[in-house]
């Protein structure tokens, strides 16, 4: 490649120097490269695949959950089994899957791409988060081995501090897990504070960058948290220390002050990318400028901020101060606003946008209608006297569900879906695609509504047993379950099926306007670009990226993409040469 | 730089006439030292928060028990902790002179101040185990075993929560005498390093990362001090 | 941009590492005295002073990009934000309404007491509402049993 060529060389990243052929994937082989790699790409591809047999592991055990409960009394399994079983499905999806899911998988795969960057700042750092959180998913099985969990995710003392079984290894798996998402995080602010591509300010940021900024600070300054808590809990267990077993003169209450305090934020490290994610989808979908680009990109920073301030808001009555209980329920209300800012916002962009129903559009709009549930919910059991008579029930299990699976994994898949071409190189199948998420959604509300009615009339969330006014709910959850099931396995089979009898991925099939898809083949080079580009406008800009899309003649509305008259924006030029200044 | 370019790829690592100790994907040494600084800062305040639990832990039991707190921190040794803040302090000192004289190019003075620094850690924790093993033969122990006997201890056993005292006592200076540990050990690969002469004016950022993790060690027990000896 | 390669003179840390000297000294003779309540405050303000001077001298927090300061400062705000919330509820433990000196005993036996004092009660006594007099007019009987249960659950909320 020449120098003069640089202008040629962008339009087709593909036809770079080293041939079509040489992407990430290949340019070496085996499992040791793998191993061993610094590459954020394939770092992303290896918490993919770790983070898909957690989620299958504890989805299993959600299944079992529901199938026990499909009926009141014994069906399944005895009641020992049947806590522990919920205490693992808690623990291995929050903080196995949810906490690193979208940071790890997209943010790793997606962020460098996004600022025009050749990789995260610390790409050791990047390999050693995973090794620390493959350390942590082998502790939590050998806490498995040696005798089981069943406090409930929560680990609450005192009961917590005097059982035996497993929890030593299972708190200790917490601790070290902890330290993967502390390397994730502070490795993409640095990336996102010192990386960015010439021309990439803040204001040119995607969105996706934004919700990943704001999920490392709460990764950051709440992590080490849970890791004193884990700590000290340990010292509870084997010295009995006595700072949280009231037999010993401690205080349960403080244990549950410090649980939350990294526990409550992390609800946020699970939602934040998901809302950049969000975001990323319906402005690409729309074919339209996100509406209140700042006032969605500074809603995350100040969620990540005003976060750490709500966390009491779990314990109302658990028989903490009303003065602070009167405090933390005000400031949950205040979240709810920059909450409300981002949902109008997104609605506000497809007004008059053209949408295109492709399946991660579909996943977007059903985060919007779960999450919208979800987020309501949360505003009422944060009133505190509504809060009395709602406090573990099942009205709580399916709010957080709402938040939780129909906010965050809605939107891992939704992403997953849009950033697929580019992760493989392939197609998935749009209308196997499109049944799933019919089948993911009907299942999803089948589940967890009718938890939400279980909830109201007083059904107390981790029984193992239930009264015969129950049963009809109990059972038609169970139902749901299974159809939210199918269509999850639907998404695992035809991701497969893609990855082997795939079409062949464009380098921009959706004609998006962020760097990954404008200035980079479609299989990534190892260096992501082959040359830095610089960037001139923001990343929705559409209009700017390419006046081609005929405004109002029908080549907007995306069925042309596929057919290829549809052009993608144009790549963004080249930067200079970097020159050592020194 | 353009012709450099011309004769090689842009994703090779080594087309530019870059330091040997630059890493492919920064632009610059710049670059490069300001992530770094930026990801150690990340990396100092995720220990703030680690010992902000104790601190939280230090200010409940505090606030709810004041006369035991008051009653257990007078026997511990206020002399030694004063000698040991005063060591750590100077420790400090050094480091920050290894850095002045690496910043100047002069290796030797910087390794030196090292070598000081590791050895200044080392009477730390020589003071720390003979506090400890003060306490231990009194029976003071954290947690379930405490059981205090024998000389100013004796009228410690009828003050109910001063076991929780010692326990945050221990806690937290042992968690703190971990990191003053891992400091040396990393100390003491780093003036390996400044001994083969791997630094210099141009690139000293493993130098000045080392001495900002033992500042921050410093300063958590410029808190620790006057809460656990003094007040 | 090299606002990280500054150079502190050797005076400089000397003159810091003197001024923590003399603080060291300043607060351990504190110590001895007796300042009452100003005893923690003053003990922690000697404190945070120090620290203030190694983390803008020593760790060069002074000389350097910004951005490093306000990583440093929000990780403080955040450790006050910890502490403050928690002793939001631990300095008011127990004031809520519901925890009371009185055995759980005591306050059944209260409540027989009431509920003895409720049934004592005679129809006419328990009509106050305008509602309770007309109801009570064509039916006395029927009337009776739906205003005594009406009394006997505003008296026992």
């Amino acid at each position: 490649m020449s120098t003069d060529a640089s202008a040629a060389a962008v339009h087709a990243p593909e036809e770079g120097a080293h041939g079509e052929d040489e992407n990430y994937l290949n340019h070496e082989t085996g499992l040791w490269s793998w191993l061993t790699t610094r590459d954020h790409k394939r770092i992303g591809i290896m918490y993919c695949l770790s983070l898909a047999v957690v989620f299958f592991a504890a989805g299993m055990l959600a299944m079992a959950i529901r199938a026990e409960l499909i009926a009141p009394g014994q069906t399944v399994m005895d009641a020992d089994t049947y806590n522990q079983v919920f205490t693992m499905h808690g623990i291995m999806m929050v903080f196995l899957f949810l906490v690193p899911s979208i940071p790890a998988i997209l943010g790793n795969f997606v962020l460098p791409l996004q600022i025009g960057a050749k990789d995260v700042a610390f790409p050791r750092l990047n390999l050693a988060s995973w090794y620390v959180y493959m350390a942590g998913a082998i502790m939590t099985i050998v806490a498995l081995v040696t005798g089981g969990v069943d406090t409930g995710w929560t680990f609450y003392t005192p009961y917590s501090s005097s059982t035996g079984g497993g929890i030593l290894w299972m708190t200790a798996a917490i601790f070290v897990a902890g330290f993967a998402s502390i390397f994730t995080g502070i490795n993409f602010i640095v990336t996102i504070h010192k990386m960015r591509a010439p021309g990439m300010t803040w204001n040119r940021l995607p969105l996706f960058i934004w919700g990943l900024y704001a999920t490392s600070i709460v990764q950051v300054l709440a992590t080490p948290v849970i890791g004193i808590t884990m700590l000290l809990l340990i010292l509870e267990q084997s010295l009995g220390i006595g700072i949280f077993d009231p037999a010993l003169g401690g205080d349960p209450i403080l244990f549950q002050h410090f649980f939350w305090f990294y526990s409550h934020p992390a609800v946020y490290i699970m939602i934040l990318p998901a809302f950049g994610i969000l975001s990323e989808l319906i402005a690409t979908f729309s074919r339209q400028r996100i509406f209140g680009y700042r006032a969605i990109a500074l809603s995350s920073v100040a969620i990540s901020l005003l976060g750490f301030m709500v966390w009491g808001h779990h314990m109302f009555v658990s028989g903490q101060s009303a003065v602070s209980s009167i405090i933390f329920s005000l400031i949950t209300y205040l979240i709810g606003i920059p909450s409300g800012i981002k949902v109008f916002n997104w609605v506000a962009t497809m007004y008059k946008g053209s949408i295109w129903l492709q399946t991660p559009m579909l996943y977007a709009l059903s985060f919007l209608f779960l999450f919208t549930i979800g987020g309501f919910t949360g505003i009422m059991v944060g009133v505190l006297a509504v809060d009395v008579h709602l406090h573990d029930t099942y009205y709580v299990v399916a709010h957080f569900h709402y938040v939780m699976m129909g906010g965050s994994v809605m939107a891992l898949l939704g992403g997953m879906h849009y950033w697929w071409p580019k992760m493989t190189g392939k197609m998935y199948n749009e209308t196997l695609g499109k049944i799933a998420v019919a089948l993911i959604f009907i299942g999803f509300n089948l589940t967890f509504f009718t938890q939400f009615i279980l909830g109201a009339q007083g059904m107390p969330r981790r029984y193992y047993d239930y009264v015969e006014k129950y049963a009809p709910l109990h059972e038609l959850s169970t139902y749901g379950s299974w159809v939210l099931g199918l269509g999850l396995f639907l998404v695992l089979g035809y991701a497969i099926h893609s990855l082997y009898w795939g079409k062949k991925a464009p380098a921009n099939p959706w004609a998006a306007a962020t760097l990954e898809w404008t200035n980079v083949a479609a299989l990534p080079d190892p260096h992501n670009f082959l040359r830095t580009p610089l960037v001139t406008r923001g990343p929705y800009d559409f209009h700017l990226a390419d006046e081609v899309f005929g405004g109002g003649d029908g080549v907007g509305d995306g069925r042309a993409a596929t057919a290829g008259t549809l052009e993608a924006p144009k790549p963004a030029p080249s930067a200079p040469e970097p020159q050592e200044s020194h | 730089m353009a012709t450099d370019t011309a004769t090689a790829p842009a994703t090779t690592e080594t087309d530019h006439d870059h330091p040997a100790h630059l890493e492919h994907h920064f632009v610059s040494t710049e670059q490069q030292f300001d992530s770094a600084k930026l990801g150690m800062w990340l990396f100092l305040i995720t220990e703030i928060l680690l010992f902000a639990g104790m601190f939280v832990a230090y200010a409940v039991y505090r606030q709810w028990h004041p006369e035991a707190f008051l009653e257990a921190s007078v026997t511990l040794d206020q002399f030694l902790g004063t000698v040991n803040t005063i060591v750590l302090l100077t420790s400090s000192l050094t480091v920050a002179l290894s850095i002045h004289y690496i910043q100047k190019d002069e290796q030797s003075k910087s390794f030196w101040s090292l070598i000081a620094t590791l050895a200044l850690a080392g009477v730390f924790l020589v003071i720390k185990y003979f506090e400890y093993t003060a306490k231990f033969e009194h029976g003071i122990y954290p947690g379930a075993l405490f059981d205090p006997h024998g000389a100013k201890y004796e009228p410690l056993a009828n003050i109910p929560y001063v076991a929780q005292f010692f326990s945050i006592y221990f806690v937290m200076t042992g968690i703190h005498g971990v990191h003053v540990v891992v400091g040396m050990g990393i100390i003491a690969w780093i003036a390996s390093r400044v001994y083969r002469g791997h630094f210099g004016s141009d690139y000293f950022t493993h130098v000045e990362l080392t001495g900002l993790y033992w500042h921050l060690v410093d300063i958590i027990w410029i808190f620790l001090y006057p809460m656990l000896y003094l007040v | 941009m090299s606002q990280g390669h500054h150079i502190i003179p050797q005076r400089v840390l000397l003159g810091v590492f003197g001024s923590l000297i003399v603080l060291t000294g300043v607060t351990y003779g504190l110590a001895q005295i007796n300042l009452g309540v100003l005893e923690v405050p003053v003990a922690l303000a000697i404190a945070s002073t120090k620290a203030v001077l190694v983390v803008m001298y020593f760790m060069a927090l002074k000389y350097d990009n910004p951005v490093n300061t306000l990583t440093f400062a929000v990780g403080v705000i955040f450790v006050g934000i910890f502490i403050t919330f928690t002793l939001f509820d631990t300095a008011f433990r127990g004031d809520i309404g519901n925890v009371s000196e009185q055995t759980v005993r005591e306050i059944q036996r209260e409540e027989e007491e009431l509920q003895r004092r409720q049934e004592a009660l005679t129809p006419e006594q328990l009509r106050v509402a305008p509602a309770d007099f007309e109801n009570a007019e064509p039916d006395p009987e029927a009337g009776t049993g739906a205003d005594a249960d009406r009394g006997g659950s505003s008296g026992g909320s």
